[in-house]
Order: structure tokens, then C-alpha cells, then sequence
């Protein structure tokens, strides 16, 4: 991991932050399960987490994002999922 | 050949890609399509930017955070504002552009689609960025980003909304 791929993730959560202010409300919540799956793929390219668990919920939200501009309530029933996933990781 | 209205509801909006370039004449004649479309007072103020540099598409990635699932090809359409007020007046600037666009970009892609390539319009991205990314004049808009690429795999359809919903005979409320 380097300098430029970080500004790379900053740059994509401050143009999030821009957008969020225009866009329509969904896509804040989306933006920001988004740059949980960049910054976890972005460590794991770099060998810093190896978490088999925090990988399965990272598929989770890879594979089901899409979700939110077609079906909200499945969205947000995704999002409480991850976090009570996250829940149990936590120490 | 496929009929039109199976190509039309063939299309979808792609978000994974595989990461095989296009070549650059499929990615012409794409555009080809789009300049073909409708345009008010026949205007035409498009402009096609085809991005097929990495070094250019990953600053443009960084700054639009629609545009997902790492296309190895975008192309970006732009309207000139100058060009489209001169003739059009503030309708033609401020509203027959974009309209004008968007016919252009679904030309695009639609062929795209009948040529096995996925796409997806892309509007969130920060517009005065791009505008220095491509070194674009200031009277020229980036007004839409399509990613091209061909798809991961097959997306499903969203739900529509029914014609018998949608539509009124004579007037609003006009049982059809």
C-alpha cells in the first residue's frame, strides 16, 4: 500500500461527500459500505488482514449492494446484518 | 440480428466487468450510434471522450463514485454549452443538451448491448474534476459517464413499472 492509493480512497470519500449533498438520500448509506469494501480489498491486496470472517461479510456486501435502488427495505436489512456481523468481531 | 425490442430490454446497467479492452473501432462505432440519435434543432452539441488510458480512467474512478465494478473502458459525453446556447438559446442550454445526450448515450448503448458489451450510465461523479482530468474547455460539460466492458456476468432484471401503470389515454387519470 502507498501514498497514492490512499489519496485515491480519500479522493472517492470526498467526492461521496460532495455528491451526498445533491444525490438522491440512498446513496449516502451505499458510498459507505462501498468504501468499506474498497479499504478492505485495498489491505488484503497488501497482506495487512486476513480475517475469514470479516471476508465473508465483506462478500456480503459485495455480493447484495446493489440492492438499494431496487429494493430499500432489503438494503436496509442488509446493512443491520453487517452490523450485527460486525458485533460478534468486535472484542 | 436481434430485434430492437429485445435489445432493449436485454440492456442493463453492468457494475462488474471483466478487464478486456474494447478495441478502439467497436468503441467508435458506438459512437457512431450515439451521434445518430435525435437532437434538438439538430444541435448536436455532443462530444465523445473515449478513455481507454489507465493513468486517466483511475483519476477519473477516484472521482466518480458511481461508476463501479473497474470497466476497462469508459466514454465520457460531454455537451458544449457555447455551441448549444448559440443556436438554442437557454432551452437549448440548459435543457435540450442533456436531453440530447441522454438519446445519445441510450444509441450507444443499445448497440453496445447487440454487441455483447455491458454498460452503465454513470452521473455521480464531480463534474469540475473530470473537467480537468480531461483537459476540457470550460464551455464544454461532462454531463455523463457510460462504463463499457463486457460483464462479469449476467445481471437480472430490476422490476418495471407495468404500461397499464404508466400510461393514460387522453388524459391524466384516462382509463386505457
Amino acid at each position: 500500500m502507498n501514498e497514492q492509493d490512499i489519496i485515491k480512497v480519500f479522493s472517492y470519500i470526498a467526492t461521496s461527500a460532495r455528491g451526498c449533498i445533491d444525490e438522491p438520500k440512498i446513496y449516502g448509506p451505499f458510498r459507505l459500505v462501498e468504501i468499506m469494501s474498497k479499504l478492505f480489498w485495498l489491505l488484503k491486496s497488501n497482506n495487512l488482514i486476513a480475517n475469514d470472517k470479516l471476508s465473508r461479510i465483506i462478500d456480503k456486501i459485495d455480493e447484495k449492494k446493489y440492492v438499494c435502488v431496487k429494493d430499500e427495505k432489503k438494503f436496509i436489512g442488509l446493512l443491520d446484518e453487517v452490523i450485527d456481523d460486525l458485533f460478534e468481531l468486535v472484542d | 440480428m436481434n430485434s430492437i425490442i429485445d435489445v432493449i430490454m436485454k440492456r442493463r446497467s453492468i457494475r462488474n466487468y471483466q478487464q478486456e479492452d474494447i478495441p478502439k473501432d467497436l468503441l467508435l462505432e458506438l459512437v457512431k450510434a450515439a451521434t445518430w440519435a435525435p437532437s434538438g434543432s439538430n444541435i448536436q452539441p455532443w462530444y465523445f471522450i473515449i478513455v481507454n488510458d489507465k493513468k486517466v480512467l483511475n483519476k477519473i474512478i477516484s472521482f466518480s463514485p458511481g461508476l463501479l465494478g473497474n470497466p476497462p473502458n469508459v466514454i465520457v459525453i460531454c455537451s458544449d454549452k457555447k455551441k448549444a446556447f448559440k443556436k438554442g438559446g437557454k432551452l437549448g442550454r440548459d435543457e435540450l443538451s442533456l436531453m440530447d445526450i441522454s438519446m445519445a448515450a441510450e444509441n450507444l448503448m443499445l448497440l453496445a448491448t447487440e454487441k455483447g458489451l455491458g454498460t452503465c450510465a454513470v452521473k455521480s461523479f464531480n463534474g469540475k474534476t473530470i473537467q480537468k482530468i480531461l483537459e476540457l474547455p470550460d464551455y464544454v460539460s461532462p454531463d455523463l459517464i457510460i462504463s463499457i466492458g463486457y460483464p462479469m456476468k449476467e445481471a437480472k432484471p430490476p422490476k418495471r413499472r407495468i404500461v397499464e401503470e404508466v400510461s393514460f389515454e387522453n388524459k391524466w387519470g384516462g382509463i386505457i
